[in-house]
């Protein structure tokens, strides 16, 4: 479904992704690891379009999206979560979930398609007229979530969705992201928890340095102790 | 002394209602893109003179001159950001040094003002109030045309507000300036709301421009001081909130229309000056803090 | 060590021109080119080589103007002296100016210097008693000392002018290029958060800044009222502050020695333009910042240093 071949990538002069490849298929959770600095947000911000590669292919769905900007990718399907301040903090919940609609044809679908988050989230129903800004971090981070659900993606792209939150709220994080597979929707997740995401994921990915260090079946990653002690620097499980 | 104070107000308010048209666009502009517009008050002049070729060189009717007024500035406004801004975005990055963009406004302002005085001349041209008569009160009479600054800025600042609000262009203005990264991620191409918030601010300085043309007559530095001005409202009322510009114009206007029974009328454009000296070394955030579309 | 020489020479020879020539006109020109040219270098010091930008920077050349021609005519004091009452009076302006400007960045500090250009035009305009308002003053006098042969009178002010100016960028040069005080405002323009982290006392340094740019504009200021012998409000206009910020960028913002030059070259092409129409050449100053900061934003300066 989304194809990463040979990316190289930065700011200005300074090279962060050397090389990088990986893959999605359809249907699965594929989670991003490494050590800080290794270039996990710098790839996926420039898979979506923030940053464009000095060099590499992106294709989703076989169609080349390679250095598109983020207003475009996003129209072919992909939603993103930031890190942290994803959401428009001063405006309401509702207004929100609005602009997750901005590119629907009509307000009529873009209604119909807020009725349906809303139904999925009762939560947000109820704090509808809520400034955003006032929600607690695990509301906002899946106010981010249910607004990139308003436009129905295939794949989403999170940027570490458990900093910052107390355990329940990553709880109640994950909880959400494994419904949404289950209902047919990828995700790419880069996550500094990594037990979290060994536990949520098919397949895990190594970034070491900005280069590609492992791939896998989160399976084989969490039963290899080898593998394990030497990308994840862990001894318990 | 009290019909007095109340006939200031009634100046302050309509002074207020210009001023207000010009500012919000002013900080709208620095909220989406960081930019402060130094050329403002060329646009407003361009509405001014819009309105004068209308009227007395096409002989056209003043609702029509107002209207051409605003819409070639809007037009005008479209043109600045693929034209200017995005060169030097895509040249140095978004977030470049604030003060090069300023000198690209202040080196616009230098050449649409002197161009203008080119074109056009010095003199002070001289257009006639969209109506004529007034309204008759006991202790002050206010003309046509101040009821007209008061019925069509309420009108322009109502629309403006009701659009940033609800519609879904206007939503989109604010997200973007409240948080592009997440405007970009639900859709909304920055390109196209930068330019098309320049263009609406614009359009504000034009009417303003067309609506006081038969009061301070139409000459390239027509916009100049109200530039400074509008500059200090902003500041006033928080740099990037429209909400706090609006309310600080009126703020404004009113003390310098109340001020001329305190000190000598030379002495008024100091306010503004001072007001603003005053605010950003005390609380630079302005009255409502910053950003808030 | 030759190309040095070779543009020391060049530059001799191009100031010796005037002198030579000694066409009126041609030292009328070259002599206001040099006043602006160190106006030019004294706000690059400040706002492009420390990065604090300043929009009203024609305040302090406005009233190093008026100190010329008020001493001068009601003290009748010499123009040497005049000159240095000049300097000072601006630099203790410029060092207040900056305490309000230490906690402010980017717009806000533009803002506020365009606030402070404003009020001293507005001083300028109405303190009669003070100023001669809206008028101006005249009548003052002109260079201490000088022949009465007009020719020759205008040969020596020229002589005395860009000696000056020549002195002032040498000094701001020396204090960019040889003392620790240019590495430190190089600092501040940069980052000035990381400066500060790093030990430097961004305080100190950013109000030396303002003090010798105030100075140095207020001495270009005095120069001119004497020269020119005649001190009007728009001196301190916000145009003039806009022109020399035209200037500078023309010549290559955060050189110093690029904004005296390019103030040289756009004085003299604007003068030269007087002939085709007044108005177009202040069109072309707008057209040139406008164009050189998108394509060419650092100015003749950095396209003549391509190695």
């Amino acid at each position: 479904m989304l194809a990463i071949e040979g990316v190289t990538a930065g700011y200005g002069r300074l090279e962060i992704l050397h090389d990088v490849s990986l893959a999605v298929g359809t249907g699965e959770i594929v989670g991003i690891i490494g050590p800080n600095g290794a270039g996990k947000s710098t790839l996926l911000k420039t898979i979506f379009g923030y940053l464009p590669p000095f060099s590499g292919v992106i294709q989703f769905d076989g169609e080349d999206v390679t250095g598109l900007s983020p207003d475009h990718i996003m129209r072919r399907g992909i939603g993103y979560v930031a890190q942290a301040g994803g959401v428009f903090a001063d405006m309401s919940v509702h207004e929100n979930l609005v602009l997750g609609g901005y590119s629907l044809a009509s307000s009529h679908a873009t209604a119909a398609a807020i009725e349906r988050v809303y139904a999925q989230f009762p939560l947000f129903r109820a704090r509808a007229q809520q400034r955003a800004g006032s929600l607690s971090g695990g509301e906002q981070r899946a106010l981010a979530v249910a607004r990139t659900l308003v436009v129905e993606p295939r794949l989403i792209i999170l940027d570490e969705p458990s900093a910052a939150l107390a355990p329940r709220f990553i709880d109640e994080i994950y909880a959400t992201l494994a419904a949404l597979n289950r209902s047919g929707i990828a995700l790419l997740i880069v996550e500094q928890n990594v037990r979290r995401i060994l536990d949520a994921a098919h397949r895990i990915v190594v970034l070491d340095m900005g280069r590609n260090a492992f791939a896998g079946a989160s399976a084989e990653l969490r039963q290899s102790d080898r593998i394990r002690r030497l990308y994840l620097g862990e001894d318990a499980g | 002394m009290g019909e007095e104070i109340l006939e200031f107000l009634i100046v302050g308010f309509v002074l207020g209602g210009i001023y207000a048209l010009f500012a919000v666009g002013l900080t709208l502009i620095f909220g989406v893109l960081d930019i402060v517009n130094v050329a403002h008050g060329e646009f407003l002049a361009i509405g001014g003179y819009t309105i004068y070729i209308a009227m007395i060189v096409f002989g056209l009717p003043a609702a029509l001159g107002l209207v051409l007024a605003m819409a070639t500035v809007f037009a005008l406004g479209l043109v600045v950001y693929p034209l200017l801004i995005a060169p030097l975005q895509k040249r140095l990055g978004r977030r470049a040094p604030g003060p090069l963009f300023l000198v690209l406004t202040l080196g616009l302002s230098a050449l649409l003002q002197n161009s203008l005085l080119a074109a056009a001349g010095g003199e002070y041209l001289k257009v006639p109030p969209a109506i004529t008569g007034g309204l008759d009160l006991s202790f002050t009479y206010v003309s046509g045309q101040r009821l007209l600054i008061l019925a069509v800025s309420s009108i322009g600042l109502g629309a403006l507000f009701f659009f940033l609000r609800f519609h879904r262009q206007g939503m989109a203005i604010r997200a973007v300036a409240q948080n592009p990264a997440a405007a970009q991620s639900v859709g909304i191409p920055l390109g196209r709301i930068f330019t098309l918030t320049i263009g609406l601010s614009c359009g504000l300085a034009g009417l303003a421009g067309g609506l006081i043309a038969p009061l301070f007559s139409v000459y390239p530095a027509v916009g100049f001081t109200l530039t400074i001005k509008a500059f200090a409202i902003t500041i006033l009322g928080g740099m990037g909130n429209v909400f706090g510009a609006l309310i600080a114009s009126f703020i404004i206007a009113t003390v310098e229309a109340l001020s001329v029974l305190v000190i000598p009328s030379e002495w008024q454009n100091a306010i503004a000056f001072a007001t603003m000296i005053l605010v950003l070394l005390v609380r630079p955030s302005g009255l409502f803090g910053k950003k808030q579309l | 060590m030759t190309r040095l020489m070779a543009v020391a020479t060049l530059c001799a020879a191009a100031l010796a021109t005037p002198l030579v020539w000694s066409h009126p006109f041609a030292l009328h020109i070259a002599t206001q080119a040099l006043i602006w040219a160190l106006f030019a270098a004294s706000w690059d010091l400040l706002s492009g080589y420390t990065g604090q930008v300043s929009f009203g920077h024609a305040g302090f050349f406005s009233i190093g103007a008026y100190t010329a021609a008020i001493s001068a005519k009601l003290y009748g004091i010499s123009s040497w002296i005049g000159m240095g009452a000049a300097f000072l009076l601006c630099a203790t302006v410029g060092l207040g100016v900056g305490f309000p400007a230490l906690r402010l960045r980017g717009h806000y500090l533009a803002l506020v210097t365009l606030g402070f250009g404003e009020i001293v035009l507005l001083i300028a305009q109405n303190w009669g008693g003070l100023t001669g308002g809206p008028f101006g003053m005249h009548d003052y006098g002109t260079f201490t000392g000088l022949p009465r042969d007009l020719l020759a009178q205008r040969q020596a002010a020229y002589v005395v002018v860009s000696a000056i100016a020549l002195a002032g960028l040498a000094v701001l040069l020396y204090v960019t290029r040889r003392t620790s005080v240019g590495p430190a405002f190089r600092a501040i323009r940069e980052d000035q958060i990381l400066a500060a982290s790093l030990g430097i006392d961004t305080t100190f340094y950013k109000l030396v800044a303002f003090t010798l740019s105030a100075g140095f504009a207020g001495l270009a200021g005095a120069l001119y009222a004497y020269y020119i012998q005649l001190v009007s409000p728009t001196v301190g206009a916000a145009t003039q502050s806009a022109l020399v910020i035209g200037m500078a960028v023309f010549g290559g913002i955060g050189t110093i020695w690029g904004p005296f030059l390019g103030a040289i070259l756009l004085f003299s092409v604007i003068e030269g333009l007087r002939f085709i129409g007044v108005v177009y050449n202040l069109i072309a100053v707008g057209a040139v910042m406008v164009v050189f900061v998108i394509f060419v934003p650092r100015g003749l300066a950095g396209i003549r240093l391509r190695r």
